[in-house]
């Protein structure tokens, strides 16, 4: 080949790239021409999500995203603020006497979005497919205890429990598993944990446009039995960068921000304090606690524990770590759950003194020129584990390290990942951990169910509490009461215990965060931590 | 030159079976064991049953050389296994995504080369010019910035601020402008200056010398002998850099929120769902040999003297 044709080679070979990749780019332009839509619906909520929606199935989890199962799919009651559940798809409800049987009378005239009624026959085909899965649901605990479900006309249905468990009403609330598909959803085989075939509910949201990795559409039901949205659609953009989530709402492509830790406390406060938007904190969703496990020598003695509970100063940690976004906390659940309100626990307030005085008690004295306490020549050492990838949990552990400090304590503090917490937390290889409880709606119960049942961690960690057994006897017990005020004393009696002997202190209530530009009307938190809150939103034109 | 590129392609096959070989003994290395993995992805409660039940599925109890065996079988049809999160074929789930990491990648080459092969050549001719010191700034910038910074710079300037291109997202070829600058800037940095010190060692040679003494035009001796070879090591750079591309645009995927590849590796690797690490391993293995080999092909065409030198082996 000539020296002439070799330039005409580069000059082929750069053309060939640059056809190929204009190629590439007009072939998915062509396909989503429409993904820059904003702007052009006045009525559709733009917000950004870090992950994709997932898969619409009710009776599946990660990777679909709570909120937005709760969009297309509806429970039969559904909880509300300070923990009171209201009739949803089923109007009312009987429990007998024993506990066991419940009986739900449907709401007559709803329909699925495709236009096939809501009934008797198409809860217990959910039900049935569920419970074929039981393995996959069993952590939800009114599932194991299912011992039948039955169609009783066409707007009732029956549900038996092998045993008296109070919780399943409250459990029924939850966004997974327990909402329902319509008929034309169910694969052939009707197991819908191997995928569904359209999603197809009764909510007030229809999925509309889905490109993975990409964006989800959602157009209102117009059909809906309940409110009806007032936002025609809703757009739910999937970016998984919480910086450039940022950008895109300060640019104005985002109508909202919303959801728990999707923004830095940093640009969360510098984003209210420009005065461009507006700014929302929740209510307490769950209380961030302390863990620690008695097992260990110095953590068995219950006034090292209480000790360190008045060796920091809680409101200063909590307001100087999370700058105002989280609130102190005096209980190790959250007050506005069920039967939390009245718990009547001592309450500790920062005191170095007493804090000092307690270590000196309990043996572990401060040599003199020395800076750690020690006891029979043995160092007050304790380590703190925390999420490496939280960076609250990380000041909080730093901030403490350097109080404790000061009462001759020494801290030792580990980031870990979030798999190697879990899995250290339940081998109990730890000497404090940090926590936090599930929140609505599976709280109170599932906190007591985890601290009662082994492997969890929890029950492991309180080994030292002398009256370990009578408490863990009448954690076992609450489910199963069918009296309302004998319920209320065991809640509170068990809570109290547990957190006056120190082995879990409660650091703060943990919130959601909403930032959303001015012209967002009617914004609502769901008192549902895994709820959605877009029904009542609207936008002003 | 049809002989040698056989000879290429059949040496993929060794290299894919070392892949594979450590693709299986990851799972034995790593600390995490795959049924837990399955279990904690899938949201469903371990115990021992379950668990031993899990590994048998996975064929963990079986002989490594069995696995082994299998996995190379099952990757020969495709199969890479079932995502532990999404419960879907990896393989469709990485064919659905690979397209816009190639989109990207192409268009952040073509940037790169558009701008770099004129400006390092230009540099090299006129050395000491403000050309010259214009790319060396450039490459100093280009060199130093990291890319996710880079990234959220850009954005601000020109989508928040300017308001000229999308922050986020895929459709449109204005939202291929942003990402593909950010990952060609390093780019255009390295093969500017490459090309700078190329054409300037090519400028010592004696055949400058010679064309020049034959009476040339100073325009042919620079476009036809001094830029085609001076070219050729930017070219076997570019081809490196094709595979790291088309594996490594994580973190501007993530900036950008480009639906790719990368970003569904990394929430891979987050969920700890092994088998679609396993297809990410296997498929960069196998797409930086055949951009390596697609560079040497290239390379022949500019300059035949090697597919020569190749032949007489």
């Amino acid at each position: 080949m000539s020296k002439g044709n070799s330039i005409l080679n580069i000059k082929l070979f750069i053309l060939s790239i640059l056809i190929l990749s204009t190629l590439l780019v007009g072939c998915s332009n062509a396909n989503n021409g429409e993904s820059t839509s904003k702007g052009k619906h006045d009525d559709m909520l733009t917000i950004a999500w870090p992950r994709d929606v997932g898969e619409m199935n009710p009776h599946v989890y990660n990777p679909s995203q709570l909120f937005a199962q709760s969009m297309v799919y509806e429970p039969l009651v559904s909880y509300q603020d300070g923990g009171k559940i209201k009739p949803n798809l089923a109007t009312s409800w009987e429990i007998s006497e024993d506990g066991k049987v419940y009986t739900f009378h449907l709401r007559k005239g709803v329909k699925f979005s495709d236009g096939t009624d809501f009934n008797a026959e198409i809860v217990k085909k959910n039900f049935d497919t569920i419970l074929n899965n039981k393995e996959l649901h069993s952590w939800l605990g009114f599932i194991t205890k299912i011992a039948q479900t039955e169609v009783v006309d066409k707007n009732t249905f029956k549900l038996t429990l092998t045993e008296p468990y109070y919780p399943t009403i409250q459990e029924l609330a939850v966004v997974r598993p327990v909402r329902f598909l319509g008929k034309a959803g169910f694969p052939k085989d009707g197991d819908t944990s191997k995928g569904i075939v359209k999603p197809v509910g009764t909510g007030p949201w229809i999925l509309e446009k889905y490109k993975a990795d990409e964006y989800a559409i959602y157009k209102r039901n117009e059909n809906y039995w309940g409110e009806i949205p007032k936002v025609e659609k809703i757009k739910v953009k999937v970016i998984p960068d919480a910086e450039t989530r940022v950008l895109a709402f300060e640019k104005g492509d985002l109508d909202m921000i919303y959801g728990e830790g999707v923004v830095s406390l940093d640009t969360f406060k510098q984003l209210k304090s420009t005065g461009k938007y507006e700014t929302r904190v929740s209510e307490p969703i769950a209380t961030r606690q302390l863990v620690m496990n008695t097992k260990t020598e110095q953590l068995s003695d219950e006034r090292v524990r209480q000790a360190l509970h008045y060796g920091f100063n809680k409101e200063e940690l909590v307001k100087g770590v999370t700058s105002g976004l989280e609130e102190e906390a005096d209980h190790i659940l959250p007050t506005n759950l069920p039967y939390t309100k009245d718990i009547h626990v001592k309450l500790v307030k920062y005191n170095v003194e007493k804090a000092k005085a307690l270590l000196d008690k309990a043996g572990w004295k401060l040599p003199k020129g020395k800076t750690v306490r020690e006891k029979d020549g043995k160092l007050l050492e304790i380590d703190l584990m925390y999420d490496s990838a939280e960076s609250i949990q990380k000041s909080m552990a730093e901030t403490l390290q350097s109080e404790w400090a000061a009462i001759g304590v020494k801290l030792n503090i580990e980031g870990v990942e979030l798999p190697d917490q879990v899995q250290r937390f339940k081998d109990n290889k730890f000497d404090i951990n940090f926590y936090s409880n599930f929140g609505a709606p599976y709280d109170p119960h599932t906190f007591l169910n985890i601290v009662a049942s082994e492997g969890y961690g929890f029950n492991e960690a309180i080994s030292a509490y002398p009256n370990k057994d009578e408490l863990i006897k009448q954690m076992a017990k609450v489910p199963q009461t069918t009296d309302e005020k004998e319920r209320q004393q065991l809640y509170s009696s068990i809570l109290k215990s547990i957190q006056d002997q120190g082995a879990i202190i409660p650091i703060s209530y943990m919130k959601k965060t909403a930032i959303y530009q001015k012209n967002v009307k009617d914004f609502k938190f769901p008192a549902n931590r895994d709820e959605n809150p877009f029904t009542g939103i609207s936008i002003k034109q | 030159m049809g002989n040698y590129i056989l000879k290429r392609i059949m040496s993929i096959i060794p290299v894919f079976l070392l892949a594979a070989l450590f693709t299986t003994g990851m799972v034995h290395l790593s600390s995490v064991d795959p049924a837990e993995a399955y279990l904690t992805a899938a949201h469903i409660q371990q115990t021992d049953e379950i668990l031993a039940q899990k590994r048998h599925e996975f064929g963990l109890d079986q002989p490594f050389l069995v696995q082994y065996a299998n996995s190379i079988l099952k990757i020969c049809q495709l199969d890479f296994g079932i995502s532990y999160v999404s419960n879907k074929p990896v393989w469709d789930e990485v064919i659905y995504r690979i397209p816009a990491t190639i989109q990207l990648a192409l268009a952040s080459i073509l940037i790169a080369v558009l701008i770099s092969v004129p400006l390092g050549f230009l540099a090299g001719v006129k050395k000491g010019s403000a050309i010259d010191h214009f790319s060396r700034l450039l490459s100093f910038f280009g060199a130093s910035i990291p890319t996710f910074w880079l990234g959220y710079i850009l954005v601000f300037f020109f989508s928040v601020k300017l308001n000229l291109f999308p922050v986020e997202g895929i459709g449109t070829w204005q939202h291929l402008v942003l990402p593909s600058i950010t990952l060609a800037l390093p780019l255009i940095a390295m093969y500017t200056r490459l090309l700078r010190s190329s054409v300037l060692e090519n400028l010592q040679e004696p055949y400058v010398l010679f064309a020049r003494t034959r009476g040339l035009k100073e325009k042919t001796i620079m476009a036809k002998h001094v830029l085609r070879i001076a070219i050729s090591p930017m070219i076997t750079g570019l081809g490196m850099n094709l595979g790291k591309l088309l594996t490594g645009t994580i973190i501007v995927e993530s900036v950008f929120s480009w639906p790719g590849f990368g970003r569904y590796f990394i929430e891979a690797i987050f969920n700890r769902d092994i088998p679609v690490i396993q297809c990410y391993v296997l498929i960069a293995a196998i797409l930086f040999i055949l951009s390596n080999l697609l560079v040497d092909i290239i390379q022949m065409y500019i300059d035949p003297r090697i597919s020569r030198k190749e032949g007489q082996h």
